[in-house]
């Protein structure tokens, strides 16, 4: 340690002794030549990263300040230490303000100059659909909805997205998938005569309560239940059977008084069951840990009475809503509403526990299953059979004209570019070979089968035109711009419209672009951006895999985890649909709640299970870090991690994430004197005692210890295990504040780095690729040009849309 | 809520058409019906290499006495009835799980150890490492198997976010890659897994099989073709996602190739699995049914299992521990904390017996499974606390064909090359190599009776 000491004060004298003489030392004139310039940079950056030290293998003594472009990428990690304040570093010498802006300045405004006179886009490779766009894509090539989980494996991710091309790999279980999606998918667009009667079963989670309206396509004022899109493949019969949730003796729960079950098929009801009664046979207390038991027939009838919930009706070809609920029977009582514990008193909230043990509560569902087609009467029509076959032969001489139209609607869209003769052979071969067996619609199945598991299909693919020298930036093709835009705002296929005017040449036309971008936000297609981009940028999919444990949050359940979800995704939608400032994703002082959310939140007055925006007043949430979905994202499942909360910080918001741990994690002392039990806090703290840890935990941990207020599922707390928290907290510039409204606060003084992470998030996302130094340049233009707009979400999208690597394309290298 | 994911029940089965007779994914890939088993005759040797994340305490695990009279460790205890058929191999290294110069201080420890385990290469931030050892296998088996390997694991990877910012996540989810840049993904999901071991359709009808292998292979043909067209127009660096796709495709048309020569096949009875599984235990036990079923059929030779993720935080509650595994690997010495994390070990070491019994019960040629397989048990890490890539937990298990006496601890050289080990595992397969990643020799595996 003290030889640590001792080189550090080394470095700051060998500092002192290659102190310049030219008059800069006097703070308040601000550097205009390069040799000032060049003197800055000696006095507060050589220092360290000199040919002796090379400290973090960096080395600027001998760089040209005069001539950046030389040295673009290390000056651009220059000017992003700078412009996060991570250097100098905290207790080395540090150029005043005025100085240190005015450097960083021209650094910038050289290396934009070089960039814009010799532009470097970037290449992004072949890309691979990923699951997301392959099944948006399907569904909107042939109207058909599928569960792309169910049919295609998981994709490798990098940087935080999947959707990087470098990473989207082919491995022989993919292509095996492909192959038979492709089967299942064309076989479902076309319909199949001769489906087979199967069962599907619909599971609902168990840890789900169904004790309030569960969703908007359930009738309004019912309870429990699930509301099912489900595929009936022919004109028929069919069946539903329900089966209810039990307790851990297998009998069904809430039995004890009559319940009723609505069955629906589009809003129509198909029937009303009744089950339960009061007085039949003995039963058991409700409340018995299983020993006490009713009478034989009593038990039998706890037991299998869900299996008379079965009916067989009618329904047409296709997707439609399978609705199944409660009658809620609790009566609400008039006039203001009571709380215990705040939940209304008319409804007991039984623990998860209380759930598996005892009979009590109200009955759930636990699966639906829907079998069929019975007593078939052949194919409807579907929207997909519509989208499809946009034309019928009426006899063999216009067979070829109207097989042809169909295979090429089909293909251009699935191509994302104009169909030539050249690929309508093999296709007409797939279709020849399918009609011989099995008709017309078989063949055009068979040529359906052949395109989705077309390269052409499955990879978006960009070349360089023949008369482009290598090396060198190309604007990309109207064509493949088009399809950049529909993946980056759709996660899909461009739609017709977008096509025919990128196939007229007048995608860049003035005002086009902005147009179809416009259009292309309003659409609900761009809900991509909230599953996709939102859900990994925040870390839903992270919430989905998060397990809190019960014995700590006992709160938490599936329907807190649906809730936060939904409210963070609301939250983002807002701001996107809304178009307001990104800055909001910081402090608005509003959000979006459910009764069972806002319970959680301790907000008062909010009633129903539909979400509605609620402002909060009293400055504990607020912006993303009030959000119950990052609080419970960045905890164990059985305490928060200040660590990953503060990382999530510096990542997300700051834009300056920390460097990895190191390889060897040191051990820390021994507990101090005593047996005294440290907190949280005590213990982070001598872990910061190590130098080692301490670089990088001491930017981590204090703006994690900021949000200790919230546990481990976003709960507010003021004490945890009988200490008060303190919720104190320090930014990596030294910056001290309190808790998280002055956290949000503190943010906002930095919100240029929180525009820049967004943006480069954003360009990511919207590239496929990771970014480069050469990427920087566009980055700062883009939010440069989006800050008179208040960096609203539109200057962000459309900066991105007209930046250089997303306009441009450099050719391969020579 | 809307619901678009289908769950089926757990007791599901694929009844009525035969439990026994399954068609495969690509329907009519594998022959329906069964003489008895001619590859029975032959009994190859399988190899399962089955990861467990995080390390293993090394003290919980490493017995103190060399030799047939090792003792019993605490996380050996599970194993205890199979003393005789496993040799615990101590002092392997995962060397190039070191942080190296060219990294750039961006250090990404559980990264570069699982990364590093099975390719004896040092993974470069971006995906860029090298062919693991089952990947070699598999090429060569993949003349003679219909799936050349299968890649298995308990957590699904796409919880995107978990891994070092800029490395390729695909270094803590897989141990396997095709090629240096080709990481081959983990299937977690049982029913995913035996679809693909045993078909998804119904139909038993040779005819129509034969027509759907017929289909396949014009789809396969068209998709070579339309790729070789799309590869003429681009240059030498793009064309490798095309040329993985084309590989894919080789794999598959050898695929069908195979089922038609394999007509007799007998396949195992196995139910077909419904969802994943409620609890850890249940779903690690039915994937290592599944790799059974796999091997038993000589559907492939080589199967990866992770047991969990590289850094996994899973939360094993069923066994009483309420903590994520991988903070808690950083124990700082607290005896608490290395308890719950020896607890941990003891549980994976108990479901690797439940493999090892289950080997050992399905009769295979004149012996059983276990007598024809290597089973390597371990991690990329020594002790995870330390990140500390040195004297790694291994284990290996099985007679590999009688090739390999258990009933020892063997100590090697400090720091001897865990792809040392590999190499002396690829002989054991049948497959010579002179070298295997960084490895310096091979391993003597011989001891004293």
């Amino acid at each position: 340690m003290v030889g640590r000491i001792l080189s550090w004060i080394g470095i700051v004298l060998a500092g002192a002794g290659t102190l310049p003489a030219a008059g800069i030392q006097t703070a308040n004139l601000t550097p205009q030549t390069v040799s000032q310039y060049r003197a800055i940079l000696d006095r507060y950056c050589v220092t360290c990263h000199n040919e002796r030290l090379r400290t973090a293998e960096l080395v600027l003594g001998a760089m040209d300040v005069g001539n950046v472009s030389e040295d673009a990428a290390v000056w651009e990690k220059v000017v992003r230490k700078l412009r996060t304040g991570a250097m100098p570093p905290a207790g080395m010498p540090r150029p005043d303000t005025a100085t240190h802006d005015s450097f960083v300045t021209y650094l910038e405004a050289q290396l934009d100059r070089a960039s814009a006179g010799n532009p470097n886009p970037g290449r992004t490779g072949v890309h691979r659909l990923n699951r997301a766009e392959y099944t948006n894509a399907i569904r909107d090539l042939l109207a058909l909805e599928i569960d792309g989980g169910a049919l295609l494996p998981p994709d490798e991710s990098a940087y935080g997205f999947d959707n990087i091309a470098a990473v989207l790999s082919v491995s022989p279980l993919l292509l095996e998938r492909y192959m038979t999606a492709a089967r299942r998918i064309s076989r479902r667009a076309i319909g199949d005569p001769d489906a087979r009667p199967v069962f599907e079963t619909y599971e609902i989670r168990k840890f789900l309560r169904q004790d309030d309206h569960m969703s908007e396509d359930l009738p309004f004022g019912s309870r429990g239940g699930i509301a099912i899109r489900h595929y009936f493949p022919l004109d028929g019969e069919y069946i539903i059977r329900i089966r209810l949730q039990k307790e851990a003796r297998e009998r069904i729960r809430g039995l004890h008084e009559p319940h009723q079950i609505d069955v629906r098929l589009d809003g129509e009801r198909v029937t009303l069951f009744t089950i339960g009664s009061e007085d039949f046979g003995t039963p058991a207390p409700i409340f018995s840990l299983g020993t006490l038991v009713g009478d034989p027939e009593r038990e039998k009838y706890e037991r299998f009475a869900d299996e008379d919930l079965e009916i067989r009706f009618s329904a047409k070809t296709g997707t439609r809503l399978v609705g199944i609920s409660f009658v809620n029977q609790f009566v609400i009582p008039e006039g203001p509403l009571h709380y215990i514990n705040g939940r209304p008193d008319y409804l007991p909230r039984l623990s998860l526990s209380d759930r598996i043990e005892n009979r009590g509560g109200p009955p759930e569902v636990q699966t639906v299953a829907i079998g069929g087609p019975y007593d078939a009467k052949g194919l409807g029509e579907t929207p997909s059979r519509n989208k499809v076959f946009v034309c019928r032969p009426v006899n063999n001489d216009d067979e070829e004209a109207c097989v042809k139209r169909i295979l090429s609607t089909l293909a251009r869209r699935a191509y994302r570019r104009p169909f030539t003769d050249e690929d309508l052979e093999p296709l007409l071969s797939f279709y020849k070979a399918g009609q011989s067996d099995g008709g017309f619609e078989e063949g055009i199945r068979r040529a359906l089968e052949a395109i989705l598991v077309s390269p052409e299909f499955l990879f978006r693919i960009e070349s360089d035109p023949a008369n482009v020298a290598l090396g060198t930036a190309y604007l990309i093709s109207d064509i493949e711009l088009a399809s950049r835009l529909s993946f980056f705002l759709w996660s899909s296929i461009p739609d017709d419209e977008l096509l025919d005017v990128a196939e007229r040449g007048e995608l860049r036309d003035p005002g086009v672009l902005e147009q179809q971008v416009g259009r292309m936000l309003r659409d609900r297609r761009s809900q991509a951006l909230v599953s996709n981009f939102a859900a990994e940028w925040l870390g839903l999919r992270a919430l989905a895999a998060a397990k809190p444990d019960q014995n700590v949050f006992s709160d938490f359940d599936e329907n807190l985890r649906d809730a936060f979800r939904l409210e963070t995704e609301l939250f983002f939608e807002n701001i996107m649909r809304e178009d307001r400032s990104v800055l909001e994703f910081l402090d608005a002082n509003y959000s979006f709640v459910n009764n069972r959310l806002a319970e959680h939140y301790q907000i008062p007055g909010v009633y129903g299970s539909h979400f509605r925006r609620v402002k909060l007043s009293d400055g504990t949430r607020g912006g993303l870090l009030g959000q119950g979905a990052i609080l419970t994202a960045t905890s164990y499942d059985n305490r928060t991690s200040p660590v990953t909360r503060g990382k999530w910080v510096l990542d997300n918001l700051l834009g300056t994430p920390p460097p990895p741990p190191p390889p060897n994690v040191p051990f820390l002392k021994e507990q101090g004197a005593g047996d005294k039990v440290l907190t949280m806090r005590e213990r982070m703290e001598q872990h910061r005692a190590d130098p080692a840890c301490a670089s990088c935990h001491k930017l981590m941990d204090p703006l994690g210890f900021a949000l200790e207020n919230f546990d481990g599922i976003g709960k507010w707390r003021t004490a945890e295990g009988g200490t008060p928290i303190d919720p104190s907290g320090v930014l990596p510039d030294g910056t001290t504040f309190q808790g998280p409204a002055e956290l949000r606060k503190a943010l906002l003084t930095k919100r240029e780095g929180f525009v820049t992470i967004v943006t480069e998030k954003l360009l990511t996302y919207a590239l496929g690729r990771w970014l480069e130094y050469y990427d920087a340049p566009a980055v700062r233009e883009i939010t440069r040009e989006a800050a008179p707009n208040e960096h609203r979400w539109s200057s962000l999208i459309l900066g991105i849309v007209q930046s250089t690597p997303f306009q441009r394309r450099r050719s391969q290298d020579p | 809520m809307m619901i678009f994911k289908k769950a089926i029940p757990r007791r599901t089965f694929l009844r009525g058409v035969g439990a026994t007779v399954a068609l495969p994914l690509l329907d009519g890939m594998i022959p329906a019906f069964a003489s008895k088993s001619q590859a029975a005759v032959m009994s190859p040797v399988r190899l399962s290499i089955c990861y467990v994340p995080n390390g293993i305490i090394p003290g919980a695990w490493k017995p103190q006495t060399v030799g047939p009279n090792f003792e019993i460790t605490p996380v050996l205890k599970p194993l205890a009835k199979f003393r005789d058929r496993l040799l615990v191999l101590s002092g392997l290294s995962n060397r190039h799980a070191e942080a190296a110069p060219g990294d750039g201080g961006q250090t990404a420890p559980h990264e570069l150890a699982c990364g590093a385990f099975l390719t004896g290469a040092h993974p470069q931030k971006e995906g860029r490492v090298g062919v693991s050892m089952d990947q070699v296998l598999a090429q060569e088996f993949g003349q003679q198997t219909q799936l050349a390997s299968l890649e298995l694991g308990i957590e699904a990877p796409d919880v995107t976010g978990q891994c070092a910012l800029g490395w390729n996540c695909a270094y803590i989810h897989t141990l396997s890659w095709r090629s240096p840049t080709t990481p081959v993904p983990i299937e977690n999901q049982p029913r995913m897994v035996f679809e693909r071991l045993f078909g998804d359709s119904n139909t038993t009808d040779p005819a129509e099989r034969q027509a759907r292998i017929s289909q396949n292979r014009s789809l396969l043909d068209w998709m070579s073709e339309s790729s070789a067209r799309i590869m003429k127009r681009l240059g030498p660096k793009d064309r490798s996602k095309l040329t993985e796709y084309l590989d894919a495709i080789r794999d598959v048309e050898r695929r069908i190739a195979r089922a038609e020569e394999q007509t007799s096949r007998e396949l195992p009875v196995l139910d077909r699995p419904a969802g994943i599984p409620a609890t850890y235990d249940e779903h690690a036990k039915i994937m290592f049914d599944l790799m059974t079923s796999a091997l038993q059929s000589d559907m492939t030779r080589v199967i990866t299992f992770m047991l969990g993720r590289e850094q996994s935080d899973w939360t094993y509650r069923e066994i009483g521990i309420f903590d994520a595994h991988h903070p808690t690997t950083h124990h700082q010495n607290d005896p608490v904390k290395i308890g719950k994390i020896t607890k941990i070990n003891i549980f994976h070491a108990s479901l690797l017996s439940y493999y090892l019994e289950k080997l050992a019960s399905t009769p295979d040629g004149d012996g059983s499974l276990l007598d024809h397989s290597m089973v390597l048990y371990g991690s990329g890490l020594g002790d995870g606390s330390q990140h500390a890539p040195h004297d790694l937990p291994i284990l290996l298990a099985g007679g590999a064909a009688g090739q390999i006496r258990g009933g020892s601890h063997i100590q090697h050289p400090k720091d001897t090359p865990v792809t040392n080990l590999f190499l002396t595992i690829m002989d054991r397969m049948g497959v010579h190599q002179d070298s295997f990643g960084d490895s310096t020799g091979r391993l003597d595996l011989s001891h004293p009776a």
